[in-house]
């Protein structure tokens, strides 16, 4: 047995190792001692045993979490994943057809209130008008006719005379002056347009039947 | 370790050559990547083929053509890729989401590959980063929710199945002291220094040779191999083995 006044150090080893796993070319001064260096050689086994193990649990590890299976179905999602790449950027439409419909939903809304606020003003606005406007109305036309009125002379009331001891005539017959005139209009054909108010409007007759 | 996650035209991990004597210079395009350390250009691997193949299709707008290639991309990298990221991540939903990410965002930027690089080292860059980033993400989360170091529901139901996807193991005992091992060794490994863990991690799970960890990191190539010394000796420590 040849006694090795030095032996390789675990670097030389290592080195060694690396290079016979990848095929490489060892060194040859290297080769020759661990062909020689029973101790060395032993060293070398255990080190090589001790990476060898550790690459074959690593590879049991994987293996039984990724199962064959699991690399097929990897490997369809990869490939689903790569019929996006280099496709034209898929427009979503639902961010799209959501930010127009909402300016458009809040360009009406505030068209609406506008109309809103104008109808209020408009309303507000013709109140107070006709408000001014019926007083002025009032003023201006039915007050000097009434004003005028004690002035004016007396309606012609065609009544029959009663006999009366001097009094005033009776308010009945004034009433029964108005109620004739309206029989009569109503007896007259109706006018087509007012027919609808006509139907709305009650009539003598029913609030009459109502009373009785 | 920093884990700042650079664009997928320059996925190296931050941080890992934040040191300028860590740095290893990188490629100019044009140059091969076996010319990282002076040595002649090596030919262009398959799969880096490949990918110059899809760039064109993808340049000249046959899309289909090159997701229907991109297939056999994802096939020859995957189980690889489910490997690191679950290594790194040890959460199998955080492991496939990433993974996913890795390759949609390679094939969205296989534009700006470059044969300066072979394809697997630029695709594990991205997926290096994408783990970085995820790890950060939930460290950010576990500062304000209860963690958790169990395994997921999910990842028990996978781990009760036999490798194959079959029945659950016949040998309890076995698969109890297997898990309890793996546990282990994640425990082990999670306790790796920053730098340390993805050396280790991408040289041992990700069947990376020095060099290509060098491309990937930004660190020189002896810089990696001492870290993957170092990385072996504590390992060894603490599994109980000959530091």
């Amino acid at each position: 047995m040849i006694v090795h006044a030095h032996h390789l150090n675990d670097e030389r080893l290592l080195d060694r190792y690396l290079a016979e796993r990848g095929g490489e070319m060892p060194d040859p001064p290297v080769a020759e001692h661990l062909a020689d260096c029973h101790e060395c050689a032993a060293r070398y086994d255990d080190l090589a045993g001790f990476l060898d193990g550790v690459r074959e649990e690593a590879d049991a590890d994987t293996d039984a979490v990724f199962p064959a299976e699991h690399l097929r179905v990897q490997h369809q999602q990869i490939a689903r994943r790569l019929e996006q790449v280099g496709r034209a950027a898929r427009v979503i439409s639902f961010p799209g057809h959501f930010v127009s419909r909402h300016m458009s939903v809040s360009r009406a809304r505030s068209v609406t209130r506008w109309i809103y606020a104008a109808a209020a003003a408009g309303l507000v606005f013709g109140v107070g008008l006709g408000a001014m406007g019926v007083g002025a109305l009032y003023d201006s036309a039915w007050r000097p006719v009434s004003h005028a009125r004690p002035f004016a002379a007396p309606r012609p009331v065609h009544l029959a005379p009663v006999a009366t001891n001097g009094a005033q005539p009776a308010p009945d017959a004034a009433d029964d002056a108005f109620l004739s005139d309206l029989e009569l209009a109503l007896e007259r054909p109706p006018t087509r347009e007012l027919q609808p108010f006509d139907a709305l409007t009650p009539h003598v007759r029913e609030i009459t039947d109502r009373v009785r | 370790m920093s884990t700042e996650v650079r664009s997928a035209r320059d996925p190296r991990p931050a941080g890992l050559a934040d040191r300028p004597s860590d740095a290893a210079p990188a490629p100019q395009p044009g140059e091969g990547f076996a010319g990282h350390g002076g040595r002649s250009p090596a030919p262009l691997s398959e799969d880096s083929r490949l990918a110059i193949d899809i760039r064109g299709l993808v340049e000249r707008g046959e899309m289909d053509e090159a997701r229907e290639r991109f297939g056999g991309l994802v096939t020859a990298h995957q189980r690889r890729a489910l490997r690191i990221a679950y290594q790194y991540l040890r959460d199998a939903a955080d492991a496939d989401e990433a993974v996913q990410d890795a390759f949609v965002k390679v094939f969205a930027h296989i534009t700006s590959y470059r044969e300066a690089w072979p394809f697997e080292v630029w695709f594990t860059r991205i997926l290096i980063n994408g783990c970085l980033d995820r790890r950060k993400a939930r460290a950010r989360r576990d500062r304000w929710f209860v963690s958790s170091t169990d395994a997921t529901p999910a990842d028990e139901a996978r781990a009760a199945m036999s490798p194959a996807g079959g029945p659950p193991d016949a040998n309890p005992e076995g698969r109890l002291l297997a898990r309890e091992r793996r546990g282990r060794l994640a425990a082990a490994v999670d306790r790796l220094d920053g730098r340390q863990r993805t050396v280790f991690m991408l040289c041992h799970y990700g069947d990376c040779t020095p060099r290509e960890v060098s491309a990937i990191t930004g660190l020189n190539e002896s810089t990696v191999r001492v870290h993957l010394f170092r990385a072996a000796r504590k390992l060894r420590g603490l599994l109980g083995g000959k530091p």
